[in-house]
């Protein structure tokens, strides 16, 4: 019986048709519980986030159960199934397992590595198996997504560079002042941005944080918030000593710190590099103090640009994750296949070895006088043509069972050697 | 016996280097685990090389330049097991085992005239260039470390990301990597420095007479001086101290070359 599911995905789906359909969980459980009633679908998982909706299962006719499930859904979401028919995707027992494992990984995810769909997707197995529409065949299939997910996530760097443009920034202190840790930080201007950025800093331990800010009421209650200091605005040049890292957002039309500023500045730091995350337009810096040593001035244009980068090294880490999806893949079918030919091998040996015992017997009873030398090497004749005739057979099986195809010639041994109907 | 070890040992370490320039691109942990035993097992024969060296000789394996060499991969190795365990700075093999290699095939490929001459063999001179090897090596950091705060500072300051912005780390570990190592290469340098300078006197009646060898190792100390100095006076740090480093590198690869190349003292 094949494994499959079918959905439809951000790739394909309009947004509006995606929160159509996209159901609760009390819903979801009604769903599941209505399909696994119906006859269509042996065993059923459904998907259901704002970038997909998906329907994993086991059927006898894939098309069959497609229908069904998403005549359902869209009686319970009140849309037309004409809508959503052209739009679905039907993938079959390799193709499948592969979606499912890079579904999991964040493969297929609107943003690459983004670490939520792992969490949805444990949700719905967790609701199945509370349903009890999850048997042997879709059990062993999510937990070995559930591995592989894991393993793209420590073996590569899918997830691991910033795509926002305040961790980018948290990022790139990293690369200049290794730990955060103690790293004075000052905030000038009191913007929303600004604010997320130091909360990042923060995070990662820097200490102490310095607010300066035209207003001094808000300098306080911003100070007050990130349990760091106001400091008057016109002592910004003795704050600027003291800091690693300078946070910008004022409203300024013209530049707040000037080159002269952080060339005197830098006279008196002994080579401590200093760091602005420049995130007002108009820009808070002067671009000039880019040609001083130790002065590393990013606006809002260069961290786009870095999480741009950023997420060009997914991409490409992504790549790595293909290829790892693409083995765990061969080695979950080559064990399903074991699984699924067992069986047939079993009968069909055990079919050839009747007929060898009962023509044996026959014959000895016609050889009464037979040695037993005699004996055994008729025994040994008849196991070794047993052998060497299923020898070919045998291997055939599991190779094209381990390809997927195992279905199909172990149907085809049933019906050649009368094994009776498989299970 | 002995030729096969440093023939195993010169492989392990190509191996090595090749599979750390491999996980610098592609950074698979276990290409980066197969390069670090590539490393322990080149090490480990070199080990033993130079055991049964000593044994054959009766005497310190640094009887020529080129085995004095081939001491000096043995130290570089030992630290860049050390350090890049102790930084976890991950990526520095692909940076020193290129040079551990050409070092290696530079040292395995001359010609070992072997002893010392008798009237020279003295313990003052076998501590003379144990001192200046490892002093040597401890350079050998300094100069990589430039070379990558140079790369990451580059990076960062041009504000466009590209591979070494990912695999380098943080300039202040790099900045860290360059000091630590000048201060212990300095003082090995130093005393190795006077050692031969005294001995040169015993032997040849004067500390100063012409030798290639003798003359760049002193420019080299001169560029490393000043650079502690700078360090420890001046707050140099970061690029000026990277170029440095650099400038004292190459002060070092001329001292080898002239000892390898130019007639002295030092040349067989």
């Amino acid at each position: 019986m094949p494994l499959f599911v079918a959905g439809l995905n951000h790739k394909n789906a309009p947004v509006a048709l995606r929160e159509q359909l996209a159901v609760e969980e009390d819903k979801l459980r009604e769903l599941l519980l209505d399909l696994q009633a119906g006859d269509v679908l042996r065993e059923v998982v459904v998907l259901s986030t704002c970038n997909r909706v998906e329907v994993y299962g086991l059927a006898e006719a894939p098309g069959e159960a497609r229908a069904a499930a998403f005549r359902h859904l869209c009686r319970h979401r009140g849309v037309e199934l004409a809508a959503v028919e052209p739009l679905l995707y039907t993938h079959l027992d390799a193709e499948a397992v592969r979606h499912a494992f890079r579904v999991a990984a964040s493969l297929d995810s609107m943003m690459l590595g983004e670490p939520q769909i792992l969490g949805q997707v444990k949700e719905a197995f967790a609701l199945a198996q509370a349903c009890q529409t999850i048997g042997p065949h879709l059990h062993p299939l999510f937990s070995h997504a559930f591995n592989v997910a894991k393993r793209v996530r420590t073996e590569t760097e899918i997830a691991r560079h910033a795509v926002s443009v305040s961790f980018a920034a948290v990022e790139l202190a990293k690369k200049i002042f290794a730990g955060l840790a103690g790293r004075a930080v000052l905030l000038l201007g009191a913007g929303k941005m600004s604010e997320l950025a130091a909360r990042h800093l923060v995070e990662q331990g820097a200490f102490p944080i310095y607010v300066a800010n035209r207003t001094w009421a808000r300098a306080q209650d911003l100070a007050r918030a990130l349990a760091g200091t106001a400091v008057p605005w016109d002592e910004l040049a003795t704050a600027l000593a003291a800091v690693d890292i300078v946070v910008t957002s004022t409203g300024a039309p013209e530049p707040v710190v000037t080159r002269d500023m952080v060339t005197r500045v830098m006279h008196g730091r002994r080579g401590r590099s200093l760091f602005f995350i420049d995130i007002a337009v108009p820009r808070d810096v002067e671009p000039g103090v880019d040609a001083l040593d130790d002065v590393y001035r990013y606006d809002i244009d260069d961290l786009k640009q870095v999480v741009d980068a950023n997420l060009r090294e997914r991409a490409r880490e992504a790549q790595r994750a293909e290829a790892l999806v693409e083995r765990e893949v061969g080695k979950f079918l080559a064990r399903q296949g074991d699984v699924e030919i067992i069986p047939t091998i079993v009968s069909l040996r055990g079919r050839l070895e009747e007929i060898r015992v009962g023509e044996v017997k026959r014959t000895l009873a016609r050889l009464p006088e037979a040695s037993p030398e005699t004996r055994a090497a008729i025994e040994a004749l008849s196991s070794a043509i047993v052998n060497k005739i299923l020898h070919a057979p045998i291997t055939k099986l599991r190779a094209s069972s381990r390809a997927g195809g195992g279905r199909s010639w172990g149907d085809l041994v049933h019906e050649l050697f009368g094994l009776g109907r498989r299970a | 016996m002995y030729p096969s070890l440093i023939s195993l040992a010169v492989v392990a370490y190509i191996c090595a280097m090749g599979l750390a320039l491999a996980y610098l691109v592609q950074r698979q942990d276990l290409v980066h685990r197969l390069a670090v035993l590539a490393t322990l097992a080149g090490w480990a024969a070199h080990t033993v090389s130079l055991i049964v060296h000593a044994v054959e000789r009766a005497a310190p394996p640094l009887g020529s330049l080129p085995d004095a060499i081939w001491v000096g991969v043995w130290v570089i190795v030992l630290l860049q097991l050390l350090l890049e365990h102790r930084t976890g700075v991950r990526v520095l093999g692909a940076f020193v085992l290129p040079i551990v290699v050409l070092l290696s095939l530079k040292a395995t490929t001359t010609g070992r005239p072997g002893m010392l001459a008798p009237a020279l063999a003295s313990a003052w001179i076998w501590i003379h260039i144990a001192l200046a090897v490892i002093g040597i090596a401890a350079f050998v950091f300094n100069f990589v470390g430039g070379i990558m705060y140079l790369l990451q500072e580059r990076q960062l300051k041009t504000k466009r990301p590209g591979a070494f912005y990912y695999r380098l780390p943080a300039l202040a570990t790099l900045d860290r990597l360059t000091f630590r190592t000048l201060a212990l290469g300095f003082p090995f340098l130093t005393v190795g420095l006077m050692l031969g300078a005294l001995w040169a006197r015993t032997a040849w009646g004067s500390a100063f007479t012409f030798d290639p060898l003798a003359f760049f190792s002193l420019v080299a100390w001169v560029i490393y001086a000043g650079t502690l100095a700078g360090r420890a006076a001046g707050g140099w740090h970061g690029r000026r101290a990277a170029y440095f480093a650099i400038a004292g590198f190459a002060a070092l690869v001329l001292t080898l070359g002239a000892g390898l190349f130019l007639p002295g003292r030092h040349g067989s």
